[in-house]
C-alpha cells in the first residue's frame, strides 16, 4: 500500500480508530496492529506476508538461541548462524539474478558452456529494510544490548506498517519499549504529525514527481542527446528528487507513527548543507548510516586496526552499502565512489590531527566552497546511482563536459523553481516553521481540519496526475 | 524487558520531540475525518474522472458508486466551481482527459519538406475488411535523412512504448534521427474516453510528420471497447470485439501512415502470466493482420524474440552465449537492457523491411 493513496487514507483512519480504542489492552492492541501491518504489506502481494513472518520467526528463534548460550565463542557461532539464516532470503531475492548473469557470462567468456537455472526472482517490497532490522535485533541480543523480546513484540517491531517498506531503520531499543506501555491518548501531536505528513506529501507529490517528469527522466533516459546545461540541471534536479522522495516518505512515516503516539528516529538532517562527505553521511539516511557503522564497519575493525585497514573497511562498507541499494554494477560504483571520498576525508582528518595539514579557516567563503564541493561530489555519485548502467552515468557526466554547443530544452522556469525550492529546504532557518507550528497548536478541530484539506487539495492539484512509487521501495 | 530504554528516539528533521503538546486522540480523529472528507469533496470531480478511467471491475464500480453522491453534493453546494477555478489558477485544465494529451511537440514542422502520401492512406477513416484499403500495395522506402533534415521517428503507445522511447533515442543515431517519445502509461485503443490515441496520432502527424512511427500498444486493451463519451460499444471477448478492435488498429495505423509515414507495430511480448496468453496472441494476430494488409506498415514479433527455445516465458535473453536479465518483476515490462535489445531488434527489422539507408542504429 502506498502512502499517498486513498486506500491508505481509509486504512489509516480504521487503524487509528482501532489503535486508540484498544490502547488499554496491550494483547488485543498488539494482535490488532500486527494484523493491520500484515494487511498493509499484503496489499501489494499477499504471498510475501509469509516471507515477512518467516524472517520474523527466524530472527526470534536465533535471538532465543543466542540468549541461551553462556560461553562467548558459542554465543558468537549461534549469532552468526542466526544472522546468516535471517539474511539468506534477502540474498536470494535480491542477488540471484545478478549473480546468475555474471557467473554465466564469466563462464561463457572462459569457454565453459554452463546454463544456470534461469529463475526470475521477484524482489519483495521492503525486504532490505526489515531484514536489516531483524539482523540488528539478533546482534543486539548477542551483544547484550537488548534482551529477547516477546514474540508479538518482535513480530510487530519488524512489521509495524509506518516503517515497513522504506524505513527508517529503527533499532529494537528504540521501538520495542514503546510497545510495552500505553500511548498517551490525551496528547497526540496532531500539528507536528500533520506538518510532517503534509510536508512529506508536498516534497514527494509536487517537487519530486514534477522534477522527475520534467527533466530527470528525459536526461537520464538518453544523456547523449542532452545539452550540458540540461545534463547538469537534470543531475542537480535528481539530487533534489531523491532527497524529496526519500525524506518525504520518511517524514510521512514519522508523522503517521506520531499520530499513533510513537516516535521514530530522525533519518535526514539537511544533507546538502554538509561541508564534507563524512558530514553528508551523518545527515543522509541516518538510520542506514548508523546501521552500516554499528553492524558492519565497526565489526570489520573500524579504524582500530591501522590506516590501511581503515580505508579497506570504509571501502568495503560503502560498496556493500551500494549493493544493498541494488544488485547492479552502477550501485557498486556509487558505493565505491563514496568509499573513496570517505577514505580521503579520513586521511585528511588524520593529517590535520597530526598537524601535517592545516585546518581550513571557518570563514564564509570557505564554508561555501566546502558545501558546494561536497554537493558536487555527491551529485557525481548520484549520476551512477540513478543511471541504469555505468556507461549511461559516464555518458551523462561526459555531456556536462562536452555538450555546451547543444541547445537547452529542459531547464524550464518550473524546473528551476522546484529545484530551488528543494535546495532551499536545506538552508532555511527552523525558526519560522517553529513559529507557525506554535500558532497552529492554538487552533481548534474544525480550522485544523479545513486547513489540512485545503493544503491537501492544493498539493494534489499541483502535482502530476497518478501515483509514482517512492524510489526507495525498490531497495 | 529491555536492558536499555529508548534512547534518542523521536525527533525529526523539522522538529524535536515534544510529547506533551497535542490534543486528545478523539479530537484528532475528527480533524482527520474533516480533512479527508473535505478534501474528498473538493477533489471529487478529479477522483471521479480517475475512477472512470479504471478498467472494468469491482473496484471501479465501487469507486464510482461512492463518488457519485459526493460529486453531486460538491456540485450542489457549489464547490465544483470553486475547485475548477482553483485548478485553473494552479495551471491545470479541470476538464482535461484523465490520461492527458500529447501536448506541444517542440518541432517546427514548416522547415521540413512535405511528402506525398500513398493513395491508400488518405481520405476517410478506413474500416477493416478482409482485403483492406491498402491490400496489394507495395511498401515504399523511407527517405534518406540528411544532417539538416533528420529522420523523424515517433514512439507512441502505452507504458511499453514509454519504455522503448528512451531506448529508441539511444539506439538510433542522434546526428541522423530526431525521436519524439509519446508513450503514455495506462493507455490503449479501448478507452478513447481516457486517452484518445487516434486524435493524438492525428495531432502528432500534423505537428511532427513522422517518417517512422514505432507503435507498441495493447497491454491495457483487453476490456470493453468504449467510445469518446465513455459508453461501451463492444463488450470484451468474442469475434465482435476482435472485429471492432481490428478496426481501431487499422484506423490508428492509417492515420500514422496518412502523410507518407511508415509504421512498425511492435507486437506484445510474451508475459509471465500464462492466463493472458490467449488474448495477447489474439491481439498480436490482429496487429499482424493489419500490418500485412496496409502498405508501409510492418509487424515486429516481440513475443517470439523474448520467449525461450521452448516458447515459454523467460526473464533472460541469450545472445551469442551471453545472458542478460531483460524483464522486470511484473513479468510484463522490460528493464533497461531489455528495452535496449528490443529497440535494436526493431531497428534492424525496420532497416530490412523499409530498406532504411544508411544504417541508422547502433547495436
Amino acid at each position: 500500500m502506498l502512502f499517498p493513496t486513498i486506500d491508505f487514507a481509509i486504512f489509516f483512519l480504521l487503524v487509528f480508530l482501532g489503535h486508540w480504542v484498544l490502547n488499554h489492552d496491550r494483547r488485543a492492541w498488539s494482535a490488532f496492529m500486527i494484523v493491520a501491518s500484515y494487511v498493509f504489506y499484503g496489499w501489494w502481494d499477499w504471498r510475501y506476508v509469509f516471507l515477512l513472518a518467516g524472517v520474523s520467526a527466524v530472527s526470534q528463534l536465533a535471538a532465543i538461541m543466542v540468549a541461551r548460550q553462556d560461553e562467548q565463542r558459542r554465543r558468537m557461532q549461534v549469532m552468526a548462524i542466526g544472522v546468516a539464516a535471517t539474511i539468506a532470503p534477502l540474498l536470494y531475492f535480491k542477488y540471484y539474478g545478478f549473480v546468475t548473469v555474471n557467473a554465466a557470462n564469466t563462464a561463457n567468456a572462459l569457454g565453459i558452456n554452463w546454463v544456470p537455472p534461469l529463475i526470475q526472482v521477484i524482489l519483495p517490497v521492503g525486504v532490505s529494510f526489515y531484514t536489516f532490522m531483524a539482523i540488528s535485533y539478533v546482534v543486539d541480543v548477542y551483544r547484550r544490548d537488548f534482551e529477547v523480546s516477546g514474540w508479538s513484540d518482535l513480530f510487530l517491531y519488524l512489521s509495524f506498517f509506518p516503517h515497513l517498506v522504506a524505513g527508517p531503520i529503527v533499532r529494537p531499543d528504540e521501538l520495542i519499549p514503546q510497545f510495552e506501555h500505553r500511548q498517551d491518548a490525551r496528547h497526540v501531536d496532531i500539528v507536528g504529525a500533520g506538518w510532517l505528513i503534509l510536508g512529506g506529501l508536498f516534497k514527494k507529490v509536487v517537487i519530486a514527481n514534477t522534477l522527475s517528469a520534467a527533466i530527470v527522466d528525459p536526461v537520464f533516459g538518453d544523456p547523449s542527446r542532452q545539452s550540458a546545461v540540461d545534463a547538469l540541471g537534470g543531475l542537480i534536479a535528481y539530487a533534489v528528487v531523491i532527497y524529496c522522495d526519500f525524506s518525504g516518505y520518511t517524514d510521512i512515516a514519522i508523522g503517521v507513527a506520531k499520530l499513533l503516539g510513537f516516535e521514530f528516529p530522525q533519518n535526514f538532517d539537511r544533507p546538502y548543507s554538509a561541508r564534507s562527505i563524512q558530514e553528508f553521511w551523518r545527515r543522509w539516511h541516518m538510520t542506514l548510516s548508523r546501521w552500516l557503522r554499528d553492524y558492519l564497519y565497526i565489526p570489520l575493525g573500524g579504524n582500530r586496526k591501522g590506516p590501511v585497514r581503515t580505508y579497506v573497511n570504509l571501502m568495503l562498507t560503502m560498496v556493500l552499502g551500494g549493493l544493498w541499494h541494488g544488485a547492479a554494477w552502477h550501485f557498486v560504483v556509487w558505493g565505491g565512489l563514496h568509499g573513496i571520498y570517505l577514505a580521503i576525508g579520513h586521511w585528511k582528518t588524520g593529517m590535520r590531527a597530526t598537524g601535517r595539514l592545516a585546518e581550513p579557516p571557518s570563514s564564509a567563503p570557505v564554508i561555501v566552497v566546502q558545501t558546494v564541493t561536497t554537493f558536487a561530489l555527491v551529485c557525481i555519485g548520484w549520476a551512477f546511482f540513478r543511471a541504469d548502467s555505468v556507461a549511461t552515468a559516464l555518458d551523462l557526466l561526459g555531456r556536462i563536459l562536452h555538450g555546451w554547443s547543444t541547445p537547452t530544452e529542459l531547464l524550464t522556469a518550473q524546473v528551476l523553481l522546484w529545484t530551488a525550492v528543494g535546495l532551499a529546504t536545506q538552508f532555511l532557518p527552523h525558526a519560522p516553521a517553529e513559529w507557525l507550528r506554535a500558532r497552529l497548536r492554538g487552533w481548534q478541530v474544525v480550522p485544523l481540519g479545513v486547513a489540512a484539506a485545503l493544503f491537501l487539495f492544493v498539493l494534489t492539484t499541483l502535482g502530476p496526475r497518478g501515483v509514482a512509487p517512492f524510489i526507495y521501495f525498490q531497495f | 524487558m529491555t536492558m536499555e530504554r529508548t534512547r534518542a528516539a523521536g525527533g525529526t528533521e523539522q522538529e524535536p520531540r515534544s510529547p506533551r503538546r497535542g490534543m486528545p486522540a478523539g479530537r484528532v480523529f475528527v480533524v482527520l475525518l474533516i480533512s479527508f472528507l473535505l478534501w474528498g469533496l473538493l477533489y471529487a470531480p478529479e477522483l471521479q474522472r480517475s475512477a472512470e478511467a479504471q478498467p472494468e471491475g469491482v473496484r471501479r464500480s465501487i469507486s464510482l458508486a461512492i463518488l457519485e453522491p459526493v460529486v453531486w453534493l460538491s456540485d450542489t453546494i457549489g464547490l465544483t466551481g470553486v475547485t475548477d477555478g482553483t485548478a485553473e489558477a494552479l495551471g491545470r485544465d479541470p476538464d482535461a482527459a484523465v490520461g492527458g494529451s500529447v501536448g506541444d511537440i517542440p518541432i517546427d514542422v514548416d522547415e521540413i519538406p512535405t511528402f506525398s502520401p500513398p493513395p491508400s492512406s488518405v481520405g476517410p477513416t478506413p474500416t477493416a475488411s478482409p482485403a483492406g484499403p491498402g491490400a496489394g500495395q507495395e511498401d515504399t522506402a523511407i527517405r534518406v535523412p540528411t544532417n539538416r533534415n533528420k529522420l523523424r521517428i515517433a514512439v507512441v503507445g502505452d507504458s511499453l512504448a514509454a519504455g522503448i522511447g528512451y531506448f529508441a533515442e539511444r539506439v538510433f543515431k542522434p546526428y541522423a534521427t530526431n525521436v519524439v517519445k509519446q508513450g503514455r502509461i495506462s493507455t490503449g485503443l479501448s478507452r478513447p474516453d481516457y486517452f484518445n490515441w487516434p486524435g493524438q496520432m492525428e495531432f502528432i502527424v500534423e505537428r511532427f510528420r513522422p517518417d517512422l512511427t514505432i507503435v507498441m500498444i495493447g497491454e491495457n486493451d483487453w476490456q470493453a471497447l468504449r467510445n469518446l463519451a465513455g459508453d461501451i460499444e463492444t463488450q470484451e471477448g468474442g469475434s465482435a470485439w476482435e472485429q471492432a478492435y481490428e478496426e481501431r488498429v487499422e484506423r490508428f495505423a492509417s492515420i500514422a501512415t496518412a502523410d507518407g509515414g511508415h509504421v512498425v507495430w511492435v507486437g506484445l511480448p510474451i508475459e509471465r502470466n500464462m492466463g493472458r496468453w490467449a488474448f495477447r496472441r489474439t491481439q498480436n494476430e490482429i496487429y499482424r493482420s493489419v500490418a500485412d494488409r496496409l502498405p508501409n506498415v510492418t509487424f515486429f514479433d516481440s513475443w517470439q524474440e523474448f520467449a525461450d527455445a521452448d516458447g515459454r516465458y523467460t526473464a533472460y535473453y541469450r545472445d551469442d552465449g551471453d545472458l542478460t536479465l531483460v524483464r522486470t518483476d511484473d513479468g510484463v515490462h522490460f528493464n533497461a537492457d531489455g528495452y535496449t535489445i528490443l529497440m535494436e531488434r526493431v531497428a534492424r527489422h525496420v532497416t530490412d523491411e523499409f530498406d532504411l539507408k544508411p544504417r541508422l542504429y547502433e547495436s
